[in-house]
């Protein structure tokens, strides 16, 4: 089980985070995810995988710096 | 520390007015030439349109100078002013100064947005602004003591050079027990020997029981204040403070709206950003992901060694703990480096605590640089702050010269036997101590970019055309650190900006080319209208950009216009009401802005810019300089010369392929600057309409026979 912006998600073994997004609902055009302490950018969604126990958070990047 | 002396030249006693509704309803004015000090009342016109920080400063600097006044000229004044919501401890990023010059790069209005106690304490000793004038022939301290009603001018003499020294000194010496009650601006002697030299703004922190430092870095307003003999501008202030001392006309709803802001973040940022934990180091993997970290002098947008950078390691190294720049801030992003030893320099061996590193001084001090290693940026952030040396500047002055270098445009006997390639650490550490000492090839890099193109082209004969090409600078301020190249809005942002391309004005790299909300001309220029009138605004009331739109609501993706969070503009609207009683809707947070933004571009008019030929970018800036870009994203590139412009590519080397590019990629920022001009009621030479300015309430008899001497006629 991992944890979405607070909210408990299955998870499943080589889960990763494009395969979470796929799962979940208006998330798709989200720039950034952070799971746990990482921060993870669109171009790595489909390589990263999502550990077990995991907390994770959509981040929007609408400004920056 | 002793040895050192300060004598009394001038004192001025002054009654402290009560605050009102956010404002003291004066300035203070001081000429070091003649030591005259005065209070100047704050007009009706002042309040109703420039409203306060950013347009205080505009409006005093308008009257202080002239067209032919340089930055060295004793007329020149450095502004600095808080804002009606500055100084509310409730409100998450209300505690900002907004210090103004005519820029020593630019030679016309500069302006930067720096966090500290001493524009807050300044307003609530009875000043909405500080002007200063003249020059002083010796070393002065300009004091303001807001508890005892006084402002005193010191003669200096014996107190240390570097910034972290002297506030300590300072703070200790004016601090009567409390050093939380004193606040110190100082430059240094970088900022004496260079063009680009910042301010410190400190503020005590009790925990560490230690000054702490913020930067206003931009365009060289340490340069002008170091100029004008002035050591430091110091600011005492009973550090009791409340949401009761901004006197606001309705307390009730300022209460309620600031909890809501700050409950917000304290409950988002841990799920967003984390800047209270990482600052903005979160933003170095983030931009290099997505080709858009600056390495090399922006040849490129990412490095594979670019995480040595990121949030991971700087997690690590950041002293936990709250903070904070202004009282009561929840985004408290302002972190340091507890304990952390320099390899060279005065301070080499000694352990020093260093405030930093953000984004911008990791991106233009490690990756521009090829330098990949945070010991090495975090001493190039603790002497750039010493000694007063914008960190973005040096970075961008620096990657040029090492592009230089590495073309063979200069050499050894031009950099006085440094090996000025990316990557040399001990290199560029020299380089920010020469420029400290105004040695070496250290003096000439710390002209900016500018200038050495001339002088690089003119003395040491290298060739304009490719000088010009990668030297990251527009109308003579340095690139902060972002690759523009994909991204047309972007070029804007920084072309168009009217002190030169600084992101603080309209940062729109994630919403142009990320999220892709404004595909064609028109919906690029509206952005590049309604972003930078945000942003000017909270520079006008004292406070932070980054509450607005860096932790955002959880349902923010759902509303009718995600990319303004316009729940949090309609907090700012309630805040402005609250404080001021100059009930106001989202709207005229903009037409607020708009006034004091088109009044800036007619003073950079009046100062010989402000016109379309003006708002240019070098060439790397919106593409491919050389075959080495274009090929290490040839399909990229490619792409594009086939699908959107239809070119046939067959045979063609890349020489080819570039120039072609180039030609494309040129006509479609001249289209987009047609478009923004329209968008903005301006000419098609960049300049505002009478109309326009009439809209705004500044058609002030000398804005309009300045139009019309710049053949303006409707």
């Amino acid at each position: 089980m991992i944890r979405v912006a607070g909210r408990e998600h299955p998870w499943r073994t080589g889960m990763t985070v494009a395969d979470l997004l796929r799962e979940t609902e208006d998330a798709h055009d989200c720039p950034v995810v952070r799971v746990n302490d990482h921060y993870i950018s669109r171009p790595n969604y489909e390589t990263t995988p999502i550990p077990d126990e995991a907390d994770v958070f959509f981040i929007t990047m609408i400004a920056g710096g | 520390m002793s040895g050192y002396d300060l004598k009394l030249v001038q004192t001025f006693k002054y009654q402290r007015p009560a605050i009102d509704k956010g404002y003291a309803h004066q300035t203070l004015y001081v000429d070091l030439s003649s030591l005259e000090i005065a209070a100047k009342p704050v007009t009706p016109t002042m309040k109703d349109v420039f409203i306060g920080g950013k347009g205080f400063d505009l409006w005093l600097l308008w009257n202080a100078v002239n067209p032919t006044t340089r930055w060295n000229d004793p007329e020149n004044a450095v502004c600095i002013a808080c804002g009606p919501l500055g100084g509310t401890p409730a409100y998450p990023g209300s505690g900002k100064s907004i210090a103004a010059t005519l820029s020593p790069l630019t030679g016309t209005v500069i302006d930067s947005n720096v966090g500290g106690y001493f524009g807050p304490y300044l307003k609530f000793s009875g000043f909405d602004a500080v002007e200063i004038q003249g020059k002083s022939e010796r070393e002065v301290i300009v004091y303001v003591d807001g508890i005892d009603q006084t402002v005193q001018v010191f003669a200096a003499t014996g107190l240390p050079e570097d910034a972290y020294q002297l506030s300590d000194v300072l703070t200790g010496h004016f601090a009567q027990g409390k050093p939380r009650n004193i606040s110190v601006v100082s430059a240094g002697p970088g900022a004496k020997n260079t063009f680009f030299g910042c301010l410190n703004f400190s503020w005590y922190d009790p925990k560490r029981q230690r000054a702490r430092y913020k930067q206003a870095g931009r365009g060289g307003v340490g340069t002008v204040f170091a100029d004008k003999g002035l050591k430091a501008l110091v600011a005492r202030w009973d550090a009791g403070i409340s949401v009761e001392t901004n006197q606001p006309a309705d307390r009730e709803r300022l209460k309620k709206v600031a909890k809501l802001h700050s409950k917000e973040i304290v409950e988002l940022d841990p799920k967003q950003n984390e800047m209270a934990r990482i600052g903005t180091t979160h933003i170095v993997t983030i931009m290099n992901d997505h080709d858009l970290l600056p390495t090399h002098n922006f040849r490129f947008g990412s490095h594979r060694e670019a995480p040595n950078l990121g949030q991971a390691v700087f997690r690590k190294l950041f002293d936990p703990g709250y903070d904070g720049c202004w009282m009561g801030c929840t985004v408290a992003c302002s972190h340091g480096v507890r304990d952390f030893t320099p390899l060279t320099g005065p301070y080499r061996g000694r352990k020093v605590f260093v405030d930093g590193p953000e984004y911008e001084t990791i991106a233009g001090c490690g990756s521009l640089l090829g330098i990949f290693d945070p010991h090495t940026v975090i001493e190039l952030n603790f002497y750039c702050d010493a000694y007063g040396l914008d960190t973005i500047s040096v970075g961008t002055s620096t990657a040029f010269a090492m592009e230089c270098f590495e073309l063979g445009l200069i050499t050894t006997a031009h950099t006085g036997g440094l090996q000025l390639y990316f990557g040399n650490r001990a290199a560029a550490l020299d380089i920010v101590h020469q420029m400290a000492r105004g040695e070496s090839f250290g003096r000439l890099v710390g002209q900016g970019v500018r200038r050495m193109k001339s002088i690089f082209a003119e003395e040491f004969g290298a060739d304009p055309r490719i000088l010009d090409d990668i030297g990251m600078e527009s109308k003579g301020l340095e690139f902060s650190e972002y690759v523009t190249k994909e991204s047309l809005a972007q070029q804007g942002g920084y072309g168009l900006a009217l002190k030169g391309p600084q992101h603080d004005e309209a940062w729109l790299i994630f919403l142009d080319m990320v999220h892709n909300l404004m595909p064609t001309f028109e919906k690029k220029a509206e952005a590049l209208h309604w972003f930078p009138m945000f942003r000017t605004w909270f520079s006008l009331c004292g406070l932070c950009k980054l509450p607005w739109n860096d932790i955002v609501p959880e349902d923010n993706k759902s509303t009718a216009e995600p990319a303004k969070v316009m729940k949090h503009v309609q907090w700012y609207a309630a805040y402005f009401s609250s404080v001021t009683g100059r009930e106001s809707a989202p709207d005229d947070l903009i037409r607020m802005s708009e006034a004091v933004y088109n009044f800036q571009r007619i003073f950079n008019l009046r100062m010989g810019l402000g016109r379309r030929e003006h708002d240019t970018l070098p060439y790397r800036a919106v593409g491919p300089v050389t075959d080495l870009e274009y090929e290490s994203r040839a399909e990229r590139y490619d792409k594009q010369l086939t699908d959107t412009h239809r070119v046939d590519i067959t045979g063609k080397g890349t020489a080819e392929k570039v120039a072609l590019l180039r030609t494309f990629r040129e006509q479609q920022y001249e289209t987009l600057k047609n478009a923004v001009y329209q968008r903005r009621g301006w000419t098609a030479d960049g300049i505002p309409t009478l109309s326009t300015v009439k809209r705004l309430g500044i058609d002030f008899p000398e804005v309009v026979a300045l139009l019309k001497a710049n053949g303006v006629t409707a």
